[in-house]
C-alpha cells in the first residue's frame, strides 16, 4: 500500500453542550493540538495531520466526528429560495472535496481496523438531540465468521466505489440555525443534495449511504463537513443498558471537572448502570471508585458492564481486576465512615423520568447532608447532575454551610435542561443540627 | 468487594454505637492482579484505619507479616508497599457476608457486592 504523506486536515466535533471546554481540554492533553469552540454549542474544531485520526476516535469527550470540507464566516444568503438553490450549485462545484474525501476514506481503513463491534441498541434513547449530526440507524451485527457473504459483498463494493466503478451512495444532513434564512433545514438537504449529486454522480440513499455530508448553518456561519462517525462514539461502555443510562462523553466530561487525582476515592452513591464509574475507571486507573445504588437491578446491570470491559481489556490473558467495588445500599444512610470520600460524582434522579419531583423535595436534603457527612471537610469535593434545579438549590442552601457552589454547567440530557453542579466541601464539621433533632425519616417514607 | 473498600465501610444498624469494623466471613475469596503503583499506596495508607486493614487481612488469611502499627519512612519501602497493595486492591470478597461487630446482623456478599439495605424495621 502506498504511503501518502500526512496530510494537514480540520476535524469537527459535536460534544454535550456545555462541555465544549473540558473537550478542548482532552484534546489539548492527548493530540496536542488548539481547539476552537464554536459559536454553535456543542461543537469543538481542530487541526491536527492524518496520522492522528485514530487517536481522534479514541478521544472519550467527543460524541461524533466530521472532516471540514470548507467553513465559511460570514455567508451571505440570498434572500429567495431560488437564488439560495442556486448558490448551493455554485458552491458544490468549487469546494475543496479532494482532501476531505481522502481522509474519509483513510477514516474507513481505521474503522475497520478498530473492527466493528456487535452492539445492544438502547430501548429508550436518551439522546433527543437536536444535532442531526446523530445518525439513528442501528449498528448492522457482524458475525465472528470474518467473512461472511454480506460482508464480503459490502468490501468488494467500498472497492469498486474507490476506484471508481459504482457510484457512491450519500445523504446530506442539514443542522440550520437563525431567524433570517428564507430556507429550512430541509430545503437546503435537498438542493445541496441535488446539487452534489450532480456534481459527483453520486447516489442519493437517506438510510444505506457511504458518505454523509454535512451542512450545518448558524446564521452566516456555515461549515460543510463529511462524517467520520456512523454510530455515535457515546455508548462505548455500556452494553446493558438501564432505562436513564447517561451517555458515555458526558459522564467523562462530568469526571473531568473533579479533576481525579492519584489515589483519590471518588464515589458514585447513585450509579444505575454504572456509567460514570466504569468510564472514570477506565480513565483514571490511579483513583478508586466505589459504586452504589439501592435497586438490585441496577447493581447486576453494573456488575454486567463492568464484566464486559474486563473481557475487552484482558482477552485470553489472566483475570485481571480494576479498582472498582459495588455496593448495595441506601444513599441516605450511608454504610460509610465519616469523612471517607474525596469525591463524590453523581446523576441525581430527575423527576420526570426516574423519581418524581415530591419526592426529590424530600430526597435532595437528606442525600446532601449524607454526602457531606462521607465526603472530606474542606478538600472534598461533589460533582451533581439534576434536572430539578429549584429543588437541588433549595436543598443546598438549607445545608448551613456545609457546602460551597465552585460553578456550574448548563447541560442538555435527553432534550431536558439539567446543571451540572460542582461543589466544594467546607471546613465545617459535619455534627448535629436543628435538622437531626426532627424525627427521621427517609426519602421513600415507607422504610424506616 | 476489595479490602480498600471493607476499610471504609461501617455498619449502619440504628443504635449501634461501634459498627466497626464489618467482621468478614468469607465463602469465596478470588486474587485478581492490578497493576500496582507506590504512589497509590503511599497515599492511601494515610487515609486508612490502618488495625481494621491488618484485621480484615487475617480474618482472610493474608496477613504477609504486615506489622500491626505502620513502621515509619514506609512510602520508601517497595516491598512493603507491594504487601498493602495486594490486600487493599486484589483480594476480593466474592461470597460471603458482613457482620456488624455490635448487632450482629449480617450483611450477605454476593458475586463481589455486599448487599448494606436494611429492611423497614431496623
Amino acid at each position: 500500500m502506498m504511503q501518502e504523506l500526512d496530510q494537514a486536515v480540520t476535524i469537527g466535533a459535536t460534544v454535550p453542550t456545555g462541555f465544549e471546554h473540558t473537550a478542548a481540554e482532552e484534546v489539548q492533553e492527548k493530540l496536542e493540538a488548539t481547539a476552537r469552540v464554536s459559536k454553535n454549542r456543542g461543537r469543538i474544531y481542530f487541526d491536527i495531520t492524518t496520522d492522528k485520526l485514530l487517536k481522534v476516535h479514541q478521544l472519550k469527550s467527543l460524541d461524533n466526528l466530521f472532516v471540514v470540507v470548507k467553513e465559511y464566516d460570514d455567508y451571505q444568503f440570498k434572500t429567495t429560495k431560488e437564488e439560495v438553490q442556486m448558490d448551493w450549485e455554485e458552491l458544490a462545484a468549487k469546494l475543496p472535496w479532494t482532501n476531505a474525501l481522502a481522509v474519509w476514506k483513510l477514516n474507513n481503513s481505521i474503522k475497520k481496523k478498530k473492527g466493528c463491534r456487535k452492539r445492544t441498541n438502547p430501548t429508550k434513547s436518551d439522546q433527543c438531540d437536536l444535532e442531526a449530526l446523530e445518525v439513528k440507524r442501528n449498528q448492522r451485527d457482524v458475525s465472528s465468521q470474518p467473512e461472511n457473504d454480506s460482508e464480503e459483498e459490502k468490501h468488494s463494493e467500498i472497492q469498486n466505489q474507490e476506484s471508481g466503478v459504482t457510484p457512491l451512495k450519500f445523504r446530506v444532513t442539514c443542522n440550520r440555525a437563525g431567524d433570517k434564512h428564507c430556507f429550512t433545514s430541509n430545503d437546503a438537504a435537498r438542493d445541496f443534495g441535488g446539487a452534489v449529486q450532480e456534481f459527483f454522480q453520486w447516489k442519493a440513499d437517506m438510510t444505506k449511504f457511504d458518505v454523509e455530508v454535512l451542512l450545518n448553518i448558524h446564521n452566516n456561519e456555515v461549515v460543510v463537513g463529511i462524517a467520520l462517525t456512523v454510530e455515535s462514539l457515546h455508548r462505548r461502555n455500556i452494553t446493558h443498558f438501564g432505562p436513564t443510562t447517561l451517555r458515555s462523553t458526558l459522564a467523562y466530561g462530568m469526571l473531568r471537572l473533579c479533576k481525579p487525582q492519584v489515589s483519590d476515592v471518588i464515589v458514585d452513591p447513585m450509579c444505575g448502570t454504572g456509567a460514570i464509574p466504569l468510564e472514570g475507571v477506565m480513565e483514571w486507573q490511579n483513583s478508586f471508585f466505589l459504586a452504589g445504588d439501592n435497586n438490585g437491578t441496577a447493581v447486576s446491570r453494573s456488575v454486567n458492564n463492568i464484566k464486559h470491559i474486563l473481557k475487552r481489556t484482558h482477552d485470553g490473558g489472566s483475570s485481571s481486576g480494576l479498582p472498582l467495588d459495588i455496593v448495595q445500599w441506601d444513599l441516605c444512610n450511608l454504610p460509610m465512615r465519616s469523612s471517607s470520600v474525596d469525591i463524590i460524582i453523581t446523576d441525581m434522579p430527575f423527576g420526570k423520568r426516574m423519581g418524581s419531583k415530591k419526592k426529590n423535595w424530600e430526597l435532595y436534603p437528606l442525600c446532601l447532608r449524607e454526602m457531606a457527612r462521607v465526603c472530606k471537610p474542606g478538600t472534598g469535593k461533589a460533582v451533581l447532575l439534576t434536572q430539578d434545579k429549584k429543588c437541588f438549590l433549595k436543598a443546598l442552601s438549607q445545608m448551613e454551610g456545609l457546602w460551597r457552589k465552585l460553578h456550574t454547567v448548563w447541560v442538555n440530557v435527553g432534550g431536558l435542561h439539567a446543571g451540572v453542579f460542582v461543589l466544594k466541601r467546607t471546613a465545617v464539621v459535619f455534627g448535629p443540627t436543628s435538622v437531626d433533632v426532627m424525627e427521621p425519616h427517609t426519602a421513600t417514607g415507607s422504610q424506616k | 468487594m476489595k479490602l480498600l473498600t471493607h476499610n471504609m465501610l461501617t455498619s449502619h444498624v440504628k443504635g449501634v454505637i461501634k459498627g466497626y469494623p464489618l467482621i468478614i466471613k468469607a465463602t469465596e475469596v478470588k486474587v485478581n492482579e492490578l497493576e500496582f503503583n507506590g504512589q497509590f499506596v503511599s497515599r492511601m495508607i494515610p487515609k486508612l484505619e490502618w488495625s481494621a486493614l491488618i484485621q480484615a487481612a487475617g480474618w482472610l488469611g493474608q496477613s504477609q507479616d504486615l506489622p500491626s502499627t505502620l513502621i515509619p519512612d514506609y512510602e520508601n519501602d517497595e516491598e512493603f508497599l507491594r504487601k498493602v497493595h495486594r490486600i487493599l486492591l486484589e483480594v476480593e470478597v466474592i461470597e460471603g457476608c458482613l457482620q456488624c461487630p455490635e448487632s450482629g446482623r449480617e450483611f450477605p456478599i454476593s458475586k463481589g457486592v455486599p448487599n448494606m439495605l436494611l429492611n423497614e424495621d431496623e
